[in-house]
């Protein structure tokens, strides 16, 4: 989708089109959900939080200024939503065996011991720093545009994702391999 | 294979299905939700509004009519003569146009 047709999606959403804002769900739901497994560690509240942030995005785009990406939006959307589901209900950083019984779903059919390995990892490292490893390695984000929804300094980002990606090196080298 | 293929892979098995319609269901079905709680807390907030002023209104002017009631009489029914006033000229403004068009 180029910048023009998103701004025209966003314009007609604006002014109540249901279809255009399918549209533009369409078109960055992958990224969102993504993102989101990455970084709580479960495809269910992962995807029950992207559906709330997508609703969330719904109501408040007359608030959405343009100067981000509209994935960028509300990829920071979700990821308040997710910490503070995170900090007031203690949602769970330890994965469920539903990987297990998905196993061969995503689209690289990794070894299971790798993805225990990864997950365990990953739910080990500080909060910002699984966030920005999440948003830059898992869906390829630029480093500035996971500055711009984390709201953290350009040079943060840069910092968490080398040593949140050194560390699951790191992991996977320990493991068996 | 190195921990640098090893690591792609492993965070690709997470990645999400380009294309999920049950998915997309579930959060159109959140936007109509929230669309129509948004209207109905209008619609509310509204009637709650236009119910208050009246209530505010009622108590003023209940006592105000009871102080002024041969005033307000008196009032009203020079109302209702130029309301009816003013209905019979246009009535017959109205008439005259058309005849004179005619």
């Amino acid at each position: 989708m180029t910048p023009d047709d998103e701004a025209r999606l966003i314009a007609a959403a604006r002014r109540g089109d249901g279809r255009a804002f399918a549209s533009l769900v369409g078109a960055h739901q992958q990224a969102v959900r993504g993102f989101l497994r990455r970084f709580t560690g479960h495809w269910a509240d992962a995807d029950d939080i992207a559906q709330e942030a997508f609703v969330t995005a719904w109501r408040k785009l007359a608030h959405f200024e343009g100067r981000s990406r509209f994935r960028s939006w509300v990829s920071g959307i979700a990821f308040r939503i997710a910490r503070d589901a995170r900090r007031t209900h203690g949602r769970s950083t330890v994965r469920d065996t539903q990987w297990s019984a998905e196993q061969g779903e995503g689209e690289a059919n990794a070894p299971l011991e790798d993805r225990i390995a990864l997950a365990n990892a990953m739910a080990a490292l500080p909060e910002d720093q699984r966030a920005a490893v999440a948003l830059c390695l898992g869906e390829g984000f630029s480093h500035s545009e996971a500055a711009e929804v984390l709201k953290l300094p350009l040079g943060t980002v840069k910092s968490h994702v080398t040593r949140g990606r050194e560390r699951l090196l790191r992991t996977l080298e320990e493991t068996h391999g | 294979m190195d921990s640098e293929a090893r690591l792609t892979r492993a965070l690709a098995a997470d990645a999400a299905p380009a294309r999920d319609p049950a998915f997309m269901i579930a959060v159109m079905q959140g936007a109509e939700r929230a669309r129509f709680r948004a209207d109905l807390a209008g619609t509310v907030l509204r009637g709650a509004g236009v119910a208050a002023a009246i209530a505010a209104l009622a108590v003023p002017l209940g006592s105000w009519a009871a102080a002024n009631a041969e005033a307000l009489q008196t009032g009203l029914g020079g109302a209702v003569g130029l309301i009816a006033l003013v209905a019979a000229t246009r009535i017959m403004t109205q008439r005259a146009a058309a005849a004179w068009a005619r």
